[in-house]
């Protein structure tokens, strides 16, 4: 009677382990399906007029993507800049500050904040920023696609920061550290790995996002330095281009692709290394 | 070295400065008998029993301080209880040698050379001395081989006391006029044959501190 | 007679109206290693943590009386000052992570920006570490992070950097009960030393440890300071029963 309940049970866990298994695997299929496709379409296209030369006209072969390239690189730099501060400096305000009024209610927009579509938020700095000045510039894509590093970065920098032991300040304190240099010279040095994770993962987030550079950065065929004006980006260049009938604008775009994927895993790949590398041993 | 192990150390150091004064006052008591030296001999009544006394108290207060404050178990619990009971044999010692020099006071006249051989009561003050002493020194070296020798010296003590009673008969027989003089040896004899027996008392304390056996109340081989 | 280092007159500290220290007045010589010692919340901790201004830092919590400081009033003084002059030693290890050893040493004169030469960082990271008994074990991987350090190697760090300071007294919080026996022994045969130099107040649950180390102890109940004596008679001749219940293992 016992030997018989015995073997059913281990044959259920066995076959529960195996469902699990599996289903592991099944999620990682679809990622490895994208990843190959996108190599597979994009490899090709890539050389170094692609990455030299703006897109020429409908019709003429050649052409590449620097503007799209630079583009996307100074308004996601703009974007960290404006972002990067605000965000390190709020989450350790939270970390601290746990029952204040402020605290509440900042937390509570944080939430909220993370929920807000994206294309919404480009819709609303569009009548911050665009149409006050009267021009698309890359400075209000930054701006907005900074509002969406923000919940990012507050949230795992006062989460890193809360997990830190309280014995670590009582310490620092106890030396007579003034409390501004407790937090700044011992918490936030300890903290170092899981915030600088924070902050590539926010700018991997935000790296490939599309719809608020819409009526923001807007896109530019030249090439430009100006943050004043519009700019193009790898999305918006991907988005105008992939749906487009010409060949031509189908590869370049496929290399963006391509270009856009890589950064975004190559990103993250490295928060893994940095949480190792800098992690300190508490 | 840790603080306690300062401690004991200290303690020792107080033993050993007991045990000297102990030794000395029966050195003088004996010299104060041979010399007839009633100053020695209250030398002895005053000033040494106080510090004899002084030392017995505060080894006392020692060892209880360091019971309650350190805990101590094994080889140092039985050290401190070693202490305490060799402490108290060390006193009566020194009591036995200020009896001794008591009686000197009182006599009136210095002792016949006879009846000093006769007795053997020099003999015997010197072998309680040597025991004593061994005492001391098997307790600094923890020597349980010179302990143990210490029984059948004590033994040596014991026959001469046995002995003492037809000596001193005979003596009087011979002597009638120096009854008083033979009732004070025979009482000093009964107080050195104690001294071997404090001694005897002592030499089972450092065997039982060193090795862990109880031999009172043992026959010893 | 010296004038002693701290001295508490009337003093009271609260959670809120919580009343958890009730009226203690004591007065600790210097060059003393004194051992504060109660059951489980009577107040010892909480009375530690008064003397160099932490417990205020807890939300709600207050203190009245006198806190002398070597005549001066504790709680008149900015509480940097205070915590620079009076140091603190806690029950878990808990060396700066992110600093090699020798920056934790001297991490109260990095962090608080006080500048220094080489040289006399050199000879306070020798010097503290000596007094810690920790320099021999160390010297040679000094600049490596403390991290492969054993629990009683860590907890000597931390006296180090506490001693680095130059305090007037140390506060050491169960400063053993995080470690193991042989570490314990080794940190409580340190205190004879660091008594030459320093004044040390030591909160123990571990009345054997209050009796090993102490030249006074100071016994808490229920808040109030009982009995405050000479170890030597406190553990031979109690003067309160309370005092004698306690050491005796009779409470309920």
């Amino acid at each position: 009677m016992r030997n018989v309940n015995i073997k059913y049970r281990v044959a259920k866990s066995k076959s529960i382990q195996i469902i699990i298994v599996l289903l592991a695997f099944i999620v990682i299929l679809p990622l490895l399906a994208i990843i190959l496709y996108i190599f597979k379409e994009g490899a090709t296209k890539i050389n170094w007029t692609f990455l030299t030369k703006i897109p020429k006209p409908v019709g003429e072969a050649g052409g590449g993507i620097v503007n799209a390239l630079l583009g996307s690189a100074i308004i996601v730099f703009v974007a960290s800049i404006i972002a990067i501060p605000i965000g390190i400096f709020t989450g350790i305000y939270l970390s601290e500050n746990k029952t204040s009024k402020l605290a509440y209610w900042s937390r509570l927009s944080v939430d909220i904040l993370q929920g807000v579509p994206s294309i919404v938020i480009g819709i609303v700095v569009y009548f911050w920023l665009v149409k006050p000045f009267g021009t698309f510039s890359s400075l209000s894509g930054s701006a907005a696609l900074a509002i969406m590093m923000l919940p990012i970065l507050i949230r795992s920098t006062e989460e890193t920061l809360k997990m830190i032991p309280f014995s670590l300040k009582e310490a620092g304190l106890a030396l007579g550290l003034p409390y501004h240099k407790v937090i700044l010279k011992v918490i936030v040095p300890c903290g170092v790995s899981g915030i600088l994770s924070g902050v590539i993962l926010s700018i991997a987030r935000i790296a490939g996002e599309t719809a608020p550079l819409l009526f923001t950065a807007f896109g530019n065929p030249y090439l430009s330095y100006n943050i004043l004006k519009p700019m193009h980006s790898l999305p918006l260049l991907i988005f105008n281009y992939a749906t487009s009938p010409y060949d031509d604008w189908h590869n370049l775009a496929w290399g963006a692709a391509l270009i856009l994927l890589t950064t975004v895993l190559l990103l993250n790949i490295i928060t893994k290394l940095t949480t190792k590398r800098w992690n300190v041993q508490l | 070295m840790t603080q306690f192990e300062v401690e004991i150390e200290e303690l020792k150091k107080e033993m050993i400065n007991m045990w000297v004064l102990v030794e000395s006052q029966m050195e003088k008591a004996r010299q104060a008998m041979i010399d007839f030296d009633k100053d020695l001999a209250r030398e002895v009544v005053l000033k040494e029993k106080k510090r004899v006394n002084a030392y017995e108290l505060k080894i006392d207060r020692d060892c209880e301080n360091m019971f309650a404050l350190y805990q101590p178990v094994a080889v140092d619990l039985r050290f401190l209880l070693a202490v305490l009971k060799i402490n108290n044999n060390l006193e009566r010692i020194g009591d036995i040698a200020d009896g001794i020099a008591r009686y000197i006071i009182e006599l009136p006249e210095p002792f016949n050379k006879d009846i000093l051989e006769q007795t053997q009561l020099l003999r015997m003050f010197d072998d309680a001395m040597t025991v004593l002493s061994e005492t001391k020194i098997a307790f600094e070296t923890e020597d349980t081989t010179l302990a143990r020798s210490i029984f059948k010296k004590d033994e040596m003590l014991d026959e001469i006391n046995l002995k003492a009673n037809n000596v001193v008969a005979e003596y009087i027989k011979g002597n009638p006029d120096n009854i008083m003089q033979a009732l004070v040896v025979l009482s000093i004899i009964r107080k050195l044959e104690r001294v071997g027996d404090q001694s005897t008392n002592i030499a089972e304390e450092i065997i039982f501190y060193v090795e862990a056996k109880v031999l009172k109340h043992h026959k010893k081989a | 007679m010296e004038r002693p280092v701290i001295k508490s007159v009337n003093f009271n500290a609260f959670f809120g109206t919580n009343h958890v220290v009730k009226n203690v007045n004591i007065e600790i010589p210097k060059h003393n290693a004194i051992a504060v010692m109660g059951p489980s919340g009577c107040g010892k901790t909480t009375y530690l943590r008064c003397i160099n201004r932490l417990h205020e830092l807890t939300d709600g919590a207050t203190s009245n009386g006198e806190m002398l400081l070597n005549g001066e009033e504790v709680y008149g003084m900015h509480p940097i000052f205070a915590r620079l002059k009076i140091g603190m030693v806690f029950q878990r290890p808990n060396p700066f992570p992110n600093l090699s050893i020798y920056d934790n040493v001297i991490a109260g004169y990095k962090l608080n920006g006080l500048k220094l030469s080489k040289a006399e960082k050199d000879n306070i990271v020798e010097q503290s570490l000596t007094k810690a008994a920790l320099w021999n074990e160390v010297k040679d991987s000094i600049h490596k992070k403390g991290t492969f350090l054993s629990g009683g190697q860590q907890q000597r760090l931390c006296i180090a950097r506490a001693i680095a300071m130059e305090p007037e007294v140390l506060l050491l919080d169960e400063p053993t009960s995080a470690l193991d026996p042989i570490s314990t022994s080794s940190i409580e045969e340190l205190f004879h030393d660091l008594k030459k130099n320093y004044t040390l107040i030591v909160v123990t649950h571990n009345m054997q440890q209050a009796a090993r180390v102490s030249d006074k102890t100071a016994f808490f109940y229920m808040g109030e300071l009982v009995e405050y004596d000479d170890t030597k008679t406190m553990f031979t001749n109690p003067k309160d029963t309370r005092t004698q219940n306690y050491i005796t293992g009779r409470f309920s």
